[in-house]
Order: structure tokens, then sequence, then C-alpha cells
């Protein structure tokens, strides 16, 4: 009945990315003293990763496209398999849930989500930042939690950790590009003309601390090809804690 | 009250012919064509739309505000089923949600929405069949993908705008956006009533087709039009202009809407049954909860329409109770007097209702009746000792006795 | 139907607020054992922790503290709202109006106040009273209560409150967080806020 006025709003969104386009940036966060060396045998559940891929038409609509949503959610699939190797883990895929089951889940999804937007909103990113937050940034504390029922999660039996992945890109269509190129010439306006936005979050399923969270609301790799896929899965997981790379930066003085 | 609304009940009944066929071009609808079994999406567009839909009902089959309860969902589907026929609901996902608006939708890979705001509001499954019939009309001519079409080069035209306007960047040129704005999202609203149209027909179609009577669908129009008005009067707002073709109306405009269902009705469908009996069955278990609902959303004119016509059917303890509430919770002095006055009615009916004495008793004590209202709120304590608020009632009670 | 569309507008005056305004303000801090007056009125707050002020206020008489950010546990005060007027700011006065509070309104209806409110505010179809009992607030006789809800983001939360009537006021204090995790993580802190609230005599 109403889906017209979905898309208005939607569009209406964009306007306010709009001159807003400089502030946010990616910024990883690790819990204090948490510590994951690669080969440690720990088992981490990939919980169904959130894929949306589609243009951005000159209106700043969102326009989903399935072709590309598939391939993209194969290609993140297979760049995470491969991965794998470098996180230094054993990577589950979360089971297919039913009935109460999968009601837990979508709980702890949907919190998830709202614990991510907080700290994105509420310690990361600067303008909006509560002064507490902004306190622990200089004490370098990073303590965000799901609650130990994280445990009731379908899978976390049999894991140590959760890792949630949220992943929504928009390209700029070619009529996007030009009010980009023109607003710049014009008012200096900074259009932005495309959305590539990513979360990625390791949660503890013992305790349900989030130890890990990288938000990146700029990000690269065209996850419709599968070298895109591997860049972006690279960026998400950038400092996984116990991959080679951040075992790497360690070492460094 | 009763008087504006019987009043305003006369002025629209003046307008819409209840027994007489309209003088009118329109015909009854044909008979849809025949079905052409499961859909696939076809295209980029399409295709997208229906993944997006897809994730979409993952979230729903898990939301909270899905009401769960089999027999109702049975009966509503049965009701679907009975309006476009058995091969067309069959592939039909049905989620009832919680949620006290009117309306409900139906999205490309066949999710069917059904808030129960508009279970509340309809008498009968004829009422009923015709809604939902018609969501199923946009179904089956995939509105959604070309209203998804039209939105985008509407608002592709919007964006260019905004930069015109703050390219120069005077008053002037800020009216200018707000026109083309306004042009924009009109251009996008009458597309939507030429589709409302086309659903109107194929829903008629389904009814005429089938065993209900299809002269219900201008019964839920017209209800919904007095409802709004009478929303509108008890707000001090002018009556809207349902015959004007308003900009924003997504749906053509109310009262014409009204003529033109009633006469694509079949003429020898009107002695068809109209299932009252079975759908007030069927909704009984909540039909208090949903009324509830209503009647917490604070909008007096509305609920106190929407309870005077459950009352057609005859007044009942709950009714009264809920009419209670609502005159209790606006709190004018005369609004005190008028509920107690319900709730007393509503007692008298069931002596057991403990809801009844709770609000028959704050409205006593409220109104300066401290004795009555004493005995009231007792009689609720006792029908109802582990009430979720006894302590709290019995405090009431304590300290309204040094008054 | 037509809900949404005002909806829209709401939204469209939001976003040209924001982007009216260049940037978006700071929130306040509100830190430990520093005396706060709540929303202008004679309520004050000495908080036993830091806690942090958003900027946006939901009402006149209201302000919002939290923690972790308001979809995570959100604390409201309402500082003496005056009879005849709604607990938060309405969208639209005549098209979209909230319940009011009154003269006549009774301590033990202030729990139907709030859900009225609420319904209204979020239009949600779920929310249930789960308790209602005498207690104090700002040291004197009123009600304290509890109540579950699910918003719109799907996410059921749970929340407790704590009221009381002063010379025709209404003073109150409300919790609502999750109800996985957050509310029990956040429920003394906000047990210890709201026994460190007080009105000046």
């Amino acid at each position: 009945m109403s889906g017209i006025t979905r898309w208005i709003a939607l569009w209406l969104c964009a306007i306010v990315l709009i001159t807003n386009s400089g502030i946010a940036q990616e910024r990883t966060a690790v819990k204090q003293g948490f510590e994951l060396s690669a080969n440690s045998g720990k088992k981490i559940l990939l919980i169904r990763p959130k894929v949306s891929v589609g243009e951005q038409s000159t209106g700043g609509l969102f326009e989903p496209n399935a072709d590309w949503t598939d391939k993209a959610r194969k290609n993140l699939d297979a760049a995470l398999f491969k991965k794998q190797g470098a996180l230094g883990n054993t990577v589950l895929v979360s089971p297919e849930a039913y009935g109460d089951q999968a009601l837990v889940s979508e709980e702890y999804t949907n919190l998830f989500g709202a614990v991510a937007s907080a700290v994105v909103n509420y310690q990361f990113f600067v303008g909006n930042r509560l002064p507490t937050k902004k306190r622990d940034n200089k004490a370098g504390v990073f303590d965000w939690s799901l609650g130990e029922g994280v445990r009731n999660i379908p899978g976390a039996q049999g894991a140590d950790y959760a890792l949630f992945i949220y992943n929504k890109d928009a390209y700029g269509s070619t009529g996007r590009k030009l009010l980009q190129i023109a607003a710049a010439l014009g008012p200096g306006l900074a259009v932005k003309s495309g959305e590539h936005l990513g979360y990625a979050g390791l949660v503890d399923l013992k305790t349900g601390e989030l130890l890990w969270l990288n938000a990146d609301a700029a990000m690269g790799g065209d996850v419709r090809e599968i070298d895109g896929a591997e860049k972006r899965v690279g960026q998400l997981l950038e400092e996984f804690p116990g991959s080679v790379e951040a075992v790497e930066k360690a070492k460094q003085p | 009250m009763k008087k504006l609304i019987t009043a305003l009940i006369a002025t629209v009944i003046a307008s819409v012919p209840v027994s007489a066929a309209p003088k009118s071009k329109v015909v009854a609808a044909p008979t849809p064509p025949p079905y052409t079994g499961v859909y696939q999406p076809q295209g980029v567009d399409e295709i997208g739309l229906w993944r997006e839909d897809d994730e979409r009902e993952r979230a729903l089959t898990n939301s909270p505000l899905v009401i769960r309860d089999e027999a109702l969902n049975a009966y509503v589907k049965s009701v679907l089923c009975k309006t476009v026929g058995s091969d067309r609901c069959n592939t039909v996902r049905l989620y009832i949600l919680r949620v006290p608006l009117f309306n409900a939708s139906m999205s490309p890979n066949g999710t069917m929405r059904v808030f129960s705001g508009l279970l509340l509001r309809t008498r009968s499954e004829a009422e009923l069949g015709a809604v939902l019939g018609h969501e199923f009309g946009h179904f089956e001519n995939r509105h959604t993908l070309q209203q998804f079409k039209s939105a985008r080069s509407g608002t592709d035209l919007l964006s260019w705008a905004a930069l015109l306007a703050s390219m120069s960047g005077t008053r002037q040129s800020y009216q200018n956006f707000d026109s083309i704005r306004l042009s924009v999202y009109g251009g996008l609203a009458r597309f939507e009533r030429n589709q409302e149209r086309e659903a109107d027909l194929l829903g008629l179609g389904y009814l005429n087709n089938g065993p209900l009577r299809p002269h219900a669908a201008s019964r839920v129009w017209r209800n919904l039009i007095l409802e709004v008005e009478a929303s509108s009067a008890a707000r001090g707002l002018r009556k809207p202009n349902f015959n004007g073709v308003s900009f924003f109306a997504s749906h053509p405009p109310d009262g014409e809407r009204v003529n033109y269902l009633y006469a694509l009705a079949a003429p020898d469908g009107e002695g068809r049954d109209d299932g009252t009996g079975r759908h007030e069955a069927a909704l009984k278990p909540w039909i208090t909860a949903f009324l509830d609902d209503q009647v917490s959303l604070n909008d007096f004119g509305a609920s106190e329409f929407l309870i005077n016509s459950l009352a057609e059917s005859g007044w009942t303890a709950d009714l009264w109770r809920a009419r209670g509430d609502l005159f209790r919770a606006r709190g004018n002095p005369r609004d005190l007097m008028n509920a107690a006055d319900f709730y007393a009615k509503s007692v008298a009916m069931n002596s057991e209702l403990a809801e009844a004495h709770r609000g028959l008793g704050l409205s006593l004590i409220k109104t300066g009746r401290q004795v009555e209202g004493r005995t009231a709120l007792e009689r609720y304590l006792q029908l109802q000792p582990t009430a979720s608020d006894a302590s709290m009632i019995a405090m009431t009670i304590a300290s309204s006795e040094g008054k | 139907m037509t809900a949404v569309i005002r909806n829209t507008w709401v939204l469209t005056a939001l976003c040209l607020a924001t982007v009216a305004s260049g940037a978006v303000h700071a929130n306040a801090y509100r830190e430990k054992d520093k005396i706060s007056k709540i929303a202008n009125s004679s309520m004050t707050v000495t908080p036993p922790r830091d806690w942090n002020r958003l900027t946006i206020k939901p009402g006149k008489y209201a302000e919002v503290w939290t923690l972790d950010g308001e979809q995570l546990n959100d604390v409201t005060f309402y500082g003496g709202v005056e009879p005849g007027t709604p607990l938060l700011r309405e969208r639209n006065k005549k098209r979209d109006p909230l319940p009011k509070f009154t003269t006549t309104t009774l301590l033990v209806e202030v729990p139907e106040l709030l859900e009225g409110t609420y319904r209204a505010h979020k239009k949600i179809g779920s929310f249930t009273l789960t308790n209602t009992q005498p207690g104090q607030f700002l040291g004197r006789d009123g009600v304290h209560f509890t109540y579950d809800y699910t918003d719109q983001d799907d996410l059921p939360r749970k929340g407790e409150a704590r009221a009381v009537l002063i010379d025709k006021k209404l003073y109150m204090v409300t919790f609502d967080a999750p109800r996985l995790h957050y509310f029990n993580r956040t429920l003394s802190d906000f047990r210890t806020l709201a026994d460190a609230a007080k009105i000046a005599k």
C-alpha cells in the first residue's frame, strides 16, 4: 500500500548524506586485554552475514540488484573461506534455525545491530560522541556486550566466538555521478555517489562481550568481483584478532 | 458526540447509495483472467526486489509482532481463499501483525501482511475479503515493480532540483524547489491511484466470482470515511474533503470510490452471504484486545466511532468498559461523568468484569464520589486480588478515606 | 497510509534541520557527585556515577540520560509536567496529539498515561504493564511500575519507572532497555540514580 513512501523516505535520508560525507571513516576497536593468538584452535561461528548490493540512483534511492547480491554473497563467502587460514582459526557456518531457536537468533542479530550503531554513533565518530565514551577512548577502553545469553544462539555450543558481518553496497549510477560532479563544480557540495558500509564484530560466546568491532562507512573493493570481495573481506577483517596481519602488527614496536 | 456521529452518518448516507444501484456507466467487474500459476521474477529490477523481499520475510517470520494464533491465521487465510479462489491463495504466506492501524499489503514474492487494525474494522467475511482481494490484485498485477520504476525517475528529478536550488540560494529558488517537490510527489500519487483502480477492478472481480457478497467492498470504504471524519471532527479539524483530488491521497478520492466499488459489484451478488456470524465468532478471542490497542492510540473520534459501530450488533460489557476507558483517558470533567456512567452499564451487564469495577471506582473518586468509588475499587480487588496494581489500588482506597 | 506520508514530512523537516544547523551538537557530561538540574525544574539529581545527557530533548519537561546510547539504555526524567500538557513533544498538535496529564490524573493512573503516550507516540500494538505498586520518589509517596513493549526496531524492551505528584505537577523517571542483557545490566545503576533525585523545597 505504501511502498512508495518508503522509497521517498530513503531518498530523504540520502539528502542528509549530501554535505556530510566527510565525517564517517573507518574505525576498529578491540576490547582491552583481549588477545587471540593464531592457531589457537578456537572455533568462530559465522552468523549469516547481511549482504545487500544495489545501485544508487541520481536521487539516492537504493535499488537492490539480486544478481549483484548473489555474486557478492558468493564472492564474500569464498573470500571469507579463503581468509580463514589467515585468520588463524576455524570458521563454522551457523546452522539453519527454526521456531523459537530462530527467534533467539533474530533477536540477537537485532541487538548486535543496536550495539554496533551505538558504538558507531556514540564512541567512534566525532560530533555525537557521548562524553563517557570519549573518556573511554582516551583510556583505551572498549566495553560493549550482548550478554551471556549469546550461549543460546543456535550453533553457539560448538564454538568459542561469533562473527557478525553486515555489508551494504550501493554503487552510484551514471546520473548520480554526474550530479556529484555538478555539485562539486557548482555550490561546492559533496554529494556522495555510492555508499559502502560494513560492520564486522567478534563476540565471545561465553560472556557475550564484543571483543572486536570494525566499522567502515567508506569501504573499498567491488564485492561484485572476486578480487574486490577479497579486498573487502581483507578490510572488514583488518586487524582481526589472531590474524597474520594483526600478529605482525603487534610485533612492531 | 452521539448526535454528531448520527449527523455524520446521515450526511454520508445521503451521498452514498446503499440499496439502489447508482446511475453510473461503471458495470460489474469482469471475471479475472485465469490464474497463470507460480510466477518467477524476470529482469534485474524484479529479481532484486524479490531478493530483498525474501530477506524481509525472513525477518518477518521471526518478528515478535506476528500473531501466531493458529485459529486466527487459519480463519483469515480461509477468507482470502474464499475471495480469490484456492488456486490463487495457496501460494500466499500470510502474517497477521499486532499493529493498530487500518492496513494490509502484499509484496512481490507473495507475502501478505494483515494488520490487527484491519481486523478490528471489518464486520464480515465479505468486508475482510474485499480488502484482501484488493491487495491480492496489486500482487497479481505486479504493481510494486511499476511503482519502483516510477519512484526512481521521480526522485532523480528531485535531486537535480535540490542542487539547483542550493546553487542560487535565494528564497525564491527554495520555493521553486518546494513546488517541484509537490509535483513529483503528486505525480507518484496519481500513478498509485491508477494502480488502485486496477486493483479494485480485480478485487471486485474475485468477489463477484466467489461465494461472498461483493457489495461489502463499498461498505468498508464508507466506514473508513466515517471514521476519518469522526476522528477529524473530534480533533477540531476541518472536515476532510474526500471528493477533491488531494495531492497526497495515494488511493482514489474516497467518496468517489464508495460509489465506484458499489457499481463494480455484480447485482446478482446482493443476496449472498456476508459471513457476519462466522467473522464475529472467529474474532471473538481477539476483538477486545484489538479494541484496547485502538483506544490507547489517543484518537478519540475514531475510537468512539469504532466502539459505536461494534455496538451496532448489541452493546456488551466489554464495549461499555472500553468506552469508559476512552472517556476516562481524555479526562475532562464531563468525560469523567460519562465514563462512570459507561462503566456502570458494563458492570450491570457483567458484575464479574474486574476492569470495569476498577474504571468505575477511579472515575467516581475523580468526580468526588469517594464512598461509591471505594466500594467499586474494593469489588475490583475482590475479583482480582492478584492484579498487577492491587497494592496501588489499595493505597488509592486508603488515601481517599481522608477526603 | 496518510500517517506514513506525514512522517515523511517530519523526516524532511528533520533532514533540513540537520543540514541547516550544519553540525550535530555534542552531548553533555553528567559527572559523578555533581548536582544537575533537570529540564529547568526544581528537580535535581546528583548522579552516583558518570552519565551522559543527550542534547536532543524528547519533550518540554523531559531529558534523556544514557550510558551507552538511548537504544541500549534510556533514562528519561520528566521534571514537573504541567496539567494539560503531554509527556513528550507532539509530532503534530492537532493531527497527532498525545494523551495529556490533567489535574484529575491520579497517581495510580500514571502508568496508563505512560502506556498511552508510548502507544500513540511509537504507534505500537504491544505494551503491557506488568506491575504497579506504591513506592517513594523524590522522598515522597508515589508509584513504582514496570512494563514490557516491542518497538518498531523489533527489539523487545523492558521498562521500570517511578512517579510522584507534587503541587499538581508530575515528576517521573523511566528506564527503558532491550530485555536481552541491557535491562538487567543497567537496572541497579538506574535505581541508584533515581534514588539520588531530589526536589527543592
